[in-house]
């Protein structure tokens, strides 16, 4: 990377070239400590300030709301687990028509894709909550329509349209001449993209669709302002179920924080690694 | 312009499109006075983002370890939780912690505004992957430069603001603008805190209008235009800075 | 390849169609007759209109208007709850036959789906405020921040008319978080909603001193172009205003002091 932009004659400077990996990954451990103890401080500030010893304590009632807190997690992550694979199934025909040579479908591709990449999530799930039906008739066959799905299709939208994105910019990454190189051994353009380009580009999109997925899990949260009883709905309906209590809101929401961080960091530290490993040598 | 108020009122009364921004001028104003609150929180974000992006850089590349620490811990808290719920956190969770203020009328008031804290917590999401992204535009950077400058006597400080940050700056300004779009479609969540931004006077006027699907189609072109004017922006920008012989 | 992307396009097709052209009915009142439920659209977060008892039934003014309707028409009564964002949507597309839901009769909805007249109930909206507060008068309220709920009709017409500045959340337990952090002096709501909220011990410490404003008719509504369900819901308001049978709801619910409009509707029908 750093030979093709400048000539270089000595390494970088030690400050600048860290490997940011090693210390990323010593610090695993000490970041989830880290917030743990976040959250059990604002926890105890929250009891300080109140200095009411009738009220059950802050980690009294985290611990007694637990388990119902972490199912509406389990529900985020199943949501995202949805979204992710109707976008990514949805995103890989449209990303086809992205780099295909015929005009008509590479515009419309790039229309669709561009406007599900520009439109803010939150816009676009409250488009479908409006706008989709609540069941579809086809045929026999009814199909209903909860809140909870059309927030799976809303998210799964701007997650197809990136997909896309991300298989174009792969494909584009692959030296053109290879095509070329292919054309002239007589594959078909079909041949071409799918038995040369297609298997070389996979490595290259494993992480950046990581990162995408890593996304949409925070993302899910947004199913929660359009009405779906997820993590962030239960810790509001938690805070109201003890009385209202305003000093409870920071460690609730800091335990939502925890949760998210918990799931999303290992993520975020496997991509890092998969990125360099597949980092792109020209 | 009375005119046209007509005429958007026929419209409605004869194919039930009621754009009422058109033609009823309370809904024109706080429409208005929505979209300028958009563009505000726009401005303030991203340029508050950039300046943390440009500071978390910096102090990266410092030579205590603890200093490096404590802004991998910054980036990594920010990156891996969900913007909405750093938002209630710090408006309904933080705040609530916090010493109050008398207000005019004689109540206890949270000294810091809802937009105060959209601000805040969007710029320190934001701020989080532009230290990353000003990171890898920095390491691209030669060593022989940086010794380049520092042999013609630059200070450490000098030479990351003269010479490295702007090397770095043409590098990543790709990566930045993406990031930058995210920022400007993740505003809208300042919704849920009460900030009357765009989304917040929509929904509003739909309530009271019942026109979902014509304020729908508005917000999307409105948002569309917005990125498209921020990337616009930064196409010229990166054309200004482009040096034959630099970057790709 | 010609006939799989035949194929496609003969679905999508097809669920552009299944997705625009939704339930066809010939007649509603037959339909419920012959099916044997009807279906009701009520609020489950509005005592003492329509709330959720401990056990998790959906009680209260509109659930027992519910049954009664469903008694005249010898079926039997689902309820389905709605909010303010989603009732309208779910009569037209069907999942509810009917909606008692506190839903203020205007014409914009009036457009969308088919009101009953007369209207069954009527609630304007007022102020929960400290009882620290001393403020008398709407006009006193001007420039002042105000607590209140994404998609309530007043909020317009309290920014217009007293210069309020409104600020709204997606529910309840934010408005009142926010009001209780002092973001705001008060709680601006349905008046009915409010001394609903005030009946429980945790808001002692607040009121609603100012007179309610804006009294809107409540209506209950049907799909458009049901004529026959139309007329039998609007021969049954008229004998719930005769006989009283709101009035009585209320009694049996709690509500103290009868609405001025269910009394009066009584004294006209009578």
């Amino acid at each position: 990377m750093t030979d093709r932009v400048l000539p270089v004659i000595l390494p970088l400077p030690k400050a600048l070239r860290r490997d940011a990996s090693s210390s990323r990954l010593c610090l695993s451990l000490w970041h989830a400590i880290a917030l743990a103890a976040f959250v059990a401080l604002t926890a105890m500030a929250a009891d300080a300030a109140t200095g009411q010893p009738t009220r059950a304590s802050v980690l009294v009632v985290l611990a007694r709301w637990s388990p119902l807190l972490l199912r509406g997690f389990g529900f985020n992550i199943l949501i995202s687990l949805m979204a992710m694979a109707i976008g990514t199934a949805l995103g890989v025909f449209l990303g086809l028509g992205l780099v295909s040579p015929r005009r008509p479908v590479h515009a419309l591709s790039w229309v669709l894709t561009e406007f599900f990449r520009n439109a803010p999530w939150l816009v676009l799930l409250f488009f479908m909550i409006y706008m989709l039906p609540f069941r579809i008739q086809i045929g026999p066959l009814s199909i209903a329509l909860p809140d909870w799905v059309k927030a799976v299709i809303g998210l799964g939208l701007p997650v197809m349209a990136n997909v896309a994105e991300i298989m174009r910019g792969a494909v584009q990454s692959i030296h053109p001449g290879q095509w070329e190189a292919a054309e002239s051994l007589g594959f078909t353009r079909n041949q071409q993209l799918w038995q040369i380009v297609l298997p070389q580009c996979l490595k290259r999109m494993i992480p950046p669709w990581m990162n995408l997925y890593a996304i949409l899990a925070m993302g899910t949260t947004l199913a929660s302002i359009v009405g779906v009883n997820d993590v962030v709905t239960l810790a509001g309906q938690v805070q109201a179920a003890e009385g209202g209590r305003t000093d409870l809101l920071a460690p609730l929401y800091g335990y939502v924080l925890l949760l998210f961080f918990i799931y999303s960091y290992p993520i975020a530290l496997l991509t890092q690694r998969l990125e360099r490993r597949y980092a792109v040598h020209i | 312009m009375h005119g046209i108020a007509i005429w958007f009122r026929h419209l409605y009364e004869t194919t039930g499109i009621n754009l009422t921004i058109a033609y009823d001028p309370f809904d024109r104003a706080r429409f208005l006075d929505g979209f300028l609150v958009t563009l505000e929180l726009s401005a303030i974000t991203i340029i508050g983002s950039i300046v943390v992006g440009v500071i978390g850089a910096w102090l990266q590349g410092a030579r205590l370890v603890w200093t490096r620490r404590i802004v991998q811990v910054y980036i990594q808290l920010f990156r891996n939780t969900p913007p909405l719920v750093q938002m209630f956190f710090f408006y309904f969770g933080l705040s609530s912690l916090l010493p109050t203020i008398k207000n005019s009328f004689g109540m206890q008031e949270p000294p810091v505004s809802g937009f105060a804290w959209a601000c805040i917590s969007l710029i320190f999401f934001a701020g989080a992957f532009n230290v990353e992204i000003f990171r890898s535009g920095i390491e691209a950077i030669p060593s022989s430069t940086i010794e380049a400058a520092e042999a013609l006597g630059y200070t450490r400080l000098q030479t990351y603001l003269n010479v490295v940050l702007p090397l770095a700056m043409r590098v990543c300004l790709p990566a930045l603008t993406n990031n930058l779009v995210n920022l400007i479609k993740t505003t809208t969540l300042a919704y849920a805190i009460a900030v009357p931004e765009l989304l917040y006077v929509s929904n509003q006027i739909w309530s009271d209008s019942v026109n979902v699907p014509v304020m729908m189609v508005v917000l999307f072109i409105i948002y569309t235009a917005l990125v498209g004017l921020l990337v616009a922006a930064m196409k010229a920008w990166e054309r200004a800075l482009h040096r034959p012989g630099l970057g790709t | 390849m010609i006939r799989r992307r035949l194929a496609l396009v003969a679905l999508l097709a097809g669920l552009a169609m299944a997705a625009g052209a939704g339930p066809v009915r010939a007649d509603a009142l037959q339909d419920i007759k012959s099916k044997g439920v009807l279906v009701v659209g009520v609020k489950a977060d509005y005592p003492p209109f329509g709330y959720r008892a401990p056990n998790g039934d959906i009680i209260g003014i509109e659930p027992d208007l519910a049954r009664d309707v469903a008694k005249r028409l010898g079926v039997k009564v689902q309820l389905v709850p709605v909010v303010a964002a989603n009732r309208i949507q779910f009569l037209e597309q069907g999942k509810i036959d009917l909606l008692i839901a506190t839903m203020s009769d205007t014409p914009e909805r009036a457009r969308v789906v088919a009101i009953v007249k007369p209207d069954y109930y009527a609630s304007g909206y007022s102020l929960m405020l400290p009882k620290s507060i001393k403020i008398t008068a709407w006009d006193q309220l001007k420039g002042k921040p105000v607590c209140a709920i994404q998609g309530a009709f007043y909020n317009k017409q309290v920014a217009k008319k007293f210069g309020v500045q409104v600020i709204a959340f997606t529910g309840v337990a934010e408005a009142l978080t926010a009001m209780k952090q002092g973001r705001c002096i008060g709680f601006l709501y349905d008046d009915t909603a409010i001394e609903g909220q005030m009946l429980r011990p945790e808001w002692s410490a607040y009121a609603m001193p100012l007179p309610s404003q804006d009294a809107q008719p409540w209506g209950l509504a049907v799909r458009k172009g049901e004529r026959s369900f139309y007329d039998f819901m609007a021969k049954t308001v008229a004998d719930w205003h005769k006989t009283g049978l709101i009035l009585k709801l209320e009694t049996k619910y709690g509500v103290t002091q009868h609405s001025k409009f269910a009394e009066e509707m009584h004294g006209k029908y009578e």
